[in-house]
């Protein structure tokens, strides 16, 4: 080998070098400010992120306080019920449920929430999971291309997730994006990044104030006592009747949730169910934990069954597993009127206090006499 | 495709795969193809333009350098002048033209709009076939007889759409003498190409958000403060937002073995207008010089021909960037400083001595230049107006700039002053493994941290 080129051997290997150096260089400083608990830990609580991190967190701490009678409800905005209502019926419940529920979260940010919620897949007697229905009627062309999932569940997603987590979107675009996300988390928390640079003073307060108050802020939270009352669906045209002086986000909920025409069923859903469902399920195969499926009541006045043909249920062909339960489907069917709903889709407050006392009774129902390991309040 | 997306860095890795996988002769058809296939994906209804104005100014210079009598010559440059002008005056300035005519006649704006669609690039790649063409008249430049060699020199897609105007003798000696890029090079290109990223996402992107903001709502925006931030904010975003592209499209030239000139020497440092377009798009400003000002005597005869030379290099350096009475402000405004300060200076060589007297000047300098971004970025002669009002008149309000947008826009300055001083860029260039790669993994982290991601904010100058 010649003097010249050795020299341009070895700048080639300094390139070589500097390369690999910028490109740990960056996911290293990604990863300490995002990966670890330093940012985190000054994340707005109001957003997304910060929503889903306060809940994993409340309930993580919560899990120290209680025995092993512990069930933990997870699902979206219309899984709404209160401890507050139970605690004041001051009856001594049999099982003591937590909520882990965030609205706009879906199966995927679930499964997420419960792998860091319960890492050993142990702590829980029961998950109970609320659903609108057993059956997948697909709503919209792409179940599983919900950005939101990104963002709901960014500090959760590990490296090993990327790839898995990404994949799970169909868009090309939005593969890119979660790609992109999950690996160098920076790109996600940006917005909120720059949020705080803005005011790092006020979010420090509010992120604290959060700390100490969120608990107790969920815990005593009163729904709105909206009623729709007189709200009348005619099926066959979807003609809707308001209850006078509903506003746009009832008039909203209502046709978008009740009064629409069936979209074509691709099951697209089942399919995003089954994979994300079945993850869950997977998670806690052979675990003593049961996985209770609840269908929730489905609106002040329910759809007709014959309004879509739903040839596909991923919940259904779940039930055949061991520790997998069906909550009667139409256990909450009682709750099904007008007037305790606040808007086309969630309850208001009455329903919210009859649900959660129906709720308490069915999780009780299903699992049975506790083992009544006292709580360690 | 934007350089600033994924695609584009695909496309590019490919690119650079097949150009140093293939035997040399095979490499420029290569580069070619990358090349139209780049300008395709824009819009490949203009291909066609492209290859036509490519035949036309390749046998122009064959032509010039077979005829045998000036006259002919004269001809053959007039001809080919043409051409170029008459498509960049057809698609660039005919509604222009057709809206004020409109006007002078009393009849609607719109009486004699064509619905024209302005081809990328057009007005860069025009100003190369001139410039190649009036040096093969002047005899500087030897007629190109290979069409694939005088195809890619139009066409190559580094500079493409956005310049910098690269003259004909600089591409062609590096690509009749092609030499494969040394380390140094490969350096400079990377740290170039990953430098121009940051100053395209994470500032120009960031300041585009500001301009857009005061730009969009003036009336909601009133006050002095917020008028002159508006205006600084887009000052910064035209500046990171073209000398990003330009830092990428001569990292990526060095990455393939192409040498382009400096298009930016960090410009609001100048201490002069003078200085200022000594710094600024200086590919645009040596080609108005060596095309227009010289050949309008320059300033060889007497100072107020100076003067009108200088105004009118600017005016139709202003009427280039657009087809709107606000560039043609913009073009005199810049004109008319220039020929002040000719004034003043007379014939005397500029300082750019750091002295104390050198902050006061550059700070004069600044603010001259935002000025001139009032006609430069604002819809029309009234707005700018507007904002020229709020500048000056306007009552108190505050800054738009966030604290963390200042912030970065004074590590800009303090990066700025420091190359300015010390040359970090060369420095970083040739520094030991861990410095180098240290430095780059800043840079991309601070894209990540404060690029504009998903946004699809074009380049500025891709509309020109």
């Amino acid at each position: 080998m010649t003097a010249s080129s050795k020299i341009a051997s070895s700048k080639s290997r300094r390139l070589v070098l500097a390369c690999i150096l910028a490109f740990a260089g960056l996911f290293g400083l990604d990863a300490l400010l995002f990966r670890t608990n330093i940012y985190p830990s000054v994340l707005e609580p109001e957003s997304t992120t910060g929503q889903f991190e306060l809940i994993l967190r409340r309930e993580q701490q919560a899990q120290a306080h209680y025995g092993n009678n512990l069930v933990v409800t997870i699902g979206n905005s219309r899984f709404a019920w209160s401890a507050k209502v139970l605690d004041d019926l001051g009856q001594k419940a049999a099982y003591t449920l937590r909520d882990a529920g965030l609205a706009g979260t879906d199966p995927r940010a679930w499964y997420y929430m419960l792998r860091d919620l319960d890492p050993t897949a142990r702590r829980y007697r029961a998950i109970a999971i609320g659903v609108d229905d057993y059956d997948d009627e697909d709503r919209g062309p792409h179940p599983e291309d919900d950005i939101r999932n990104l963002h709901y569940a960014i500090a959760r997603l590990r490296l090993s997730d990327v790839i898995e987590f990404s994949a799970s979107f169909s868009s090309p675009a939005l593969r890119w994006q979660t790609f992109r996300g999950a690996l160098l988390k920076g790109t996600v928390y940006q917005t909120d990044f720059l949020a705080f640079l803005a005011h790092p003073g006020p979010r420090r307060a509010l992120v604290q104030l959060y700390r100490q108050q969120a608990g107790d802020w969920a815990y005593t939270y009163v729904e709105s006592s909206h009623s729709m009352e007189g709200l009348k669906i005619d099926w066959a045209t979807l003609g809707v009747t308001l209850p006078p002086g509903a506003d746009q986000n009832q008039r909203d909920t209502v046709n978008s949730f009740l009064a629409h025409q069936p979209d074509e069923q691709t099951g697209k859903l089942y399919a995003f169910h089954r994979a994300w469902f079945g993850r869950i399920l997977d998670r806690y195969r052979g675990s003593p934990t049961k996985i209770i499926f609840l269908r929730l009541a489905r609106g002040p006045i329910p759809r007709p069954e014959n309004l879509v043909r739903k040839p596909f249920s991923s919940i259904r062909e779940f039930a055949s597993r061991p520790n997998v339960v069906l909550a009667g489907e139409h256990a909450f069917d009682s709750l099904e009127h007008p007037e305790f709903y606040r808007d086309g889709m969630h309850l208001n407050r009455a329903g919210v206090e009859a649900f959660s006392v129906m709720l308490a009774e069915e999780i009780s129902r299903i699992l049975g006499p506790s083992e009544q390991t006292p709580d360690r309040m | 495709m934007l350089f600033n997306t994924p695609q584009f860095f695909l496309f590019l890795a490919v690119v650079l795969v097949l150009f140093y996988a293939s035997p040399r002769p095979l490499r420029k058809h290569i580069l070619l193809a990358a090349s139209y296939f780049f300008y395709a994906s824009w819009n490949y209804k203009f291909v066609p333009l492209l290859l036509s104005l490519t035949v036309i100014d390749y046998s122009a210079g064959v032509w010039l350098e077979k005829a045998h009598t000036s006259a002919r010559k004269k001809a053959v440059l007039i001809l080919s002048l043409s051409a170029n002008l008459g498509f960049l005056g057809f698609f660039k300035y005919f509604n222009f033209l057709a809206g004020n005519l409109a006007l002078a006649l009393d009849k609607p704006p719109d009486a004699f709009f064509r619905d024209i669609v302005l081809p990328l690039g057009i007005s860069f790649h025009t100003f190369q076939s001139i410039s190649y063409v009036v040096d093969v008249y002047r005899g500087e430049q030897q007629a190109i007889r290979n069409p694939i060699d005088y195809a890619l020199y139009i066409c190559f897609f580094p500079q493409l759409v956005a310049g910098p105007i690269v003259r004909a003798r600089d591409f062609f000696r590096d690509l009749f003498h092609w030499q494969r890029p040394t380390q140094a090079d490969v350096s400079r290109g990377i740290l170039l190409m990953a430098i121009g990223l940051a100053k395209k996402m994470a500032f120009a992107d960031q300041f585009a958000k500001i301009a857009n903001t005061y730009f969009g709502n003036i009336q909601g925006n009133p006050g002095m403060l917020a008028a002159w931030s508006g205006v600084v904010a887009f000052g910064l975003q035209i500046y990171f937002d073209f000398s990003g592209y330009t830092d990428m499209a001569i990292g990526m030239a060095k990455l393939l073995g192409f040498h382009f000139p400096v298009n930016f020497r960090r410009p609001y440092l100048a201490s002069s207008i003078t200085d200022f377009w000594r710094r600024w798009h200086i590919s645009l400003s040596s080609w108005l010089r060596d095309y227009l000002y010289i050949p309008l005597g320059g300033s060889r005869h007497g100072k107020w021909k100076t003067y009108r030379n200088l105004i009118l290099t600017m005016l139709l350096g202003g009427l280039w960037h657009g087809a709107s009475w606000n560039f043609m402000i913009w073009g005199l405004y810049h004109g008319a400083l220039l020929a002040v300060e000719r004034g003043f200076r007379g014939n005397r060589a500029i300082h750019e001595q750091w002295d104390w007297l050198y902050p006061f000047k550059a700070v004069l300098t600044f603010a001259l230049v935002m000025i001139g971004w009032v006609f430069f970025r604002a819809a029309d002669l009234r707005q700018s107006g507007q904002v020229l009002g709020q500048m000056f008149h306007g009552g108190s309000s505050h800054s738009l700039f966030l604290h963390w947008q200042r912030d970065l826009a004074v590590l800009a300055l303090i990066l700025a002053i420091g190359e300015e001083r010390l040359e970090w860029f060369d420095r970083l260039a040739d520094s030991p493994a861990l410095v180098y790669g240290s430095a780059l993994a800043l840079v991309f982290f601070l894209t990540e941290l404060f690029g504009v991601m998903d946004a699809s904010i074009p380049f500025i100058y891709f509309q020109f």
